[in-house]
């Protein structure tokens, strides 16, 4: 089963669309979100969520038609963490956790009360008083507390320093070692996806460029720095994307199926995958 | 819709501290007008409690949760109803109190309080669709028309009440307006639902 998957789902807005997004996040992965400011994915998230009806299309959370009567249901397994905690700000941890309690049926307070604990969050102050990493320690609390199967987490590591940071995506990787437990991160931090992800799904303007396994993605592409001439030798099939990097040299994204075994390469990140496609894109649209 | 309610409460606890305060004050004045206005005033809360919803984005978290969006527009209107239900019984003791230690005072009449009770519901029904519909900060124009239609029926029922009680009209007038306040809030509710799903869209 797919814990998210969206089928040809259309969305417009004033300046904006959503056109014909498919993606699935098989149940027991995780999928990193990756796009520019504005690319899509906080909507695309909504409509995973049924916060937004897609004009076109189908959305189905952990097997749950979101336009069904059965997704709050189904919303009880799901745990969300947005880019930032949007409860009220004069509430404090002690009252978010007794709304809460009387929102989601399994809501466990020990173990809510067990992460207040672990992140040493103080109980009574008031939520406005909280700095963005405490408030982003609250939200992840609460988005655990009721023993979800998936995690859906928008943003939740930005602005958190590197230790915290650290911290959280432990909690990310224990919270997936059940079996049945998925995570679907859009994050800017690039690193934090290839740390945590197996399946990368990559938005531009509304689109979905793809939707990968992150090691075959890593397989696939290879990077290549040389001389200009080096790099115009390249047949231009096997080149994704190209930079100068100044004195004559250049910096290219190869696809390694299509360059000669002997050329030496280097093995790409996620982030290296990224920008230059998105810079491939960029042109493309530009030419 | 418990926890939607139980938030609200929470959100609105050093306004709530003042609202009572308020109707301590208004209602321990002699006369029918202050004590009325604290009732029908209290039909006002659910504006602030969407106005705190708006500032924390809570409704944008709440649609991902487990809450439908019945329950989030039912909760405001019982928010509402609990709050002038409170007001109503606070201002009932509170206007007998003082009328046995100071019969000559004037107190509020009970007929007086039970009609602004219905009226403050009409208030309610006929306010929130706007605010599901304009949010709060661009209903802030037709919080001047709230805070009229608040003055103007506090002021209307206080110079009817003293010929309420007593009187062979006071059984219609009052069954009138529980009429009108279960008819609006019987078209009020899906009305407001349909909107807040077609804004929330």
């Amino acid at each position: 089963m797919n814990a998210i998957e969206l089928t040809h789902v259309c969305k417009t807005f004033p300046g904006f669309a959503i056109q014909d997004l498919s993606l699935a996040v098989p149940s027991g992965t995780i999928c990193g979100l990756v796009g520019e400011n504005g690319a899509g994915k906080t909507t695309a998230i909504r409509l995973m969520l049924g916060a937004l009806r897609p004009d076109s299309g189908r959305c189905t959370l952990l097997g749950v038609d979101t336009d069904s009567p059965q997704i709050l249901a189904a919303k009880e397994d799901v745990g969300v963490v947005l880019d930032e905690a949007y409860f009220p700000e004069t509430l404090n941890a002690v009252q978010v956790g007794k709304i809460l309690s009387k929102t989601y049926r399994r809501w466990d307070k020990d173990r809510y009360d067990g992460y207040l604990d672990r992140f040493s969050l103080p109980r009574d102050k008031q939520f406005k008083d909280f700095s963005r990493g405490m408030k982003m320690k609250l939200a992840i609390a609460t988005a655990l507390a009721h023993d979800p199967k998936l995690l859906v987490l928008d943003e939740a590591t930005a602005g958190l320093d590197p230790i915290v940071r650290d911290e959280v995506l432990e909690l990310f990787n224990e919270f997936t070692r059940e079996e049945d437990h998925s995570i679907l991160i859009s994050s800017h931090i690039l690193s934090d996806l290839e740390k945590l992800c197996d399946y990368i799904a990559f938005l531009h303007q509304g689109q979905l460029l793809f939707c990968d396994e992150k090691d075959r993605l890593l397989e696939e592409y290879a990077v290549f720095t040389g001389t200009a001439e080096q790099a115009d030798s390249l047949r231009s099939e096997a080149v994704v994307g190209r930079v100068s990097s100044g004195l004559g040299g250049a910096r290219c994204l190869v696809r390694r199926s299509e360059v000669p075994p002997t050329l030496e390469l280097e093995r790409p990140t996620v982030e290296d995958i990224i920008l230059f496609l998105v810079k491939g894109a960029k042109d493309s649209c530009r030419h | 819709m418990q926890a939607l309610i139980l938030k609200d409460f929470y959100v609105m606890w050093k306004q709530t501290r003042i609202f009572l305060l308020v109707i301590l004050v208004f209602s321990a004045i002699p006369g029918s007008f202050n004590a009325v206005f604290a009732v029908i005033y209290s039909a006002m809360l659910p504006y602030t409690a969407m106005a705190y919803d708006e500032r924390s984005k809570w409704n944008q978290l709440a649609a991902m949760m487990p809450y439908s969006d019945r329950d989030i527009v039912l909760s405001k209107y019982a928010f509402g109803w609990l709050f002038i239900l409170a007001a109503t019984v606070a201002s009932l003791v509170l206007q007998a109190a003082l009328s046995l230690v100071w019969p000559a005072a004037g107190s509020a009449s009970p007929a007086a309080l039970l009609l602004a009770l219905c009226v403050s519901v009409c208030v309610l029904d006929l306010t929130l669709p706007l605010m599901f519909r304009f949010g709060t900060e661009r209903g802030r124009l037709l919080m001047f028309f709230i805070i009229f239609l608040v003055c103007g029926s506090a002021g209307a029922v206080a110079g009817i009440a003293p010929d309420l009680n007593g009187n062979a009209y006071f059984a219609l007038t009052l069954s009138a307006a529980a009429l009108a306040a279960v008819v609006l809030t019987v078209l009020s509710v899906p009305f407001s639902i349909r909107l807040y799903r077609r804004k929330r869209r």
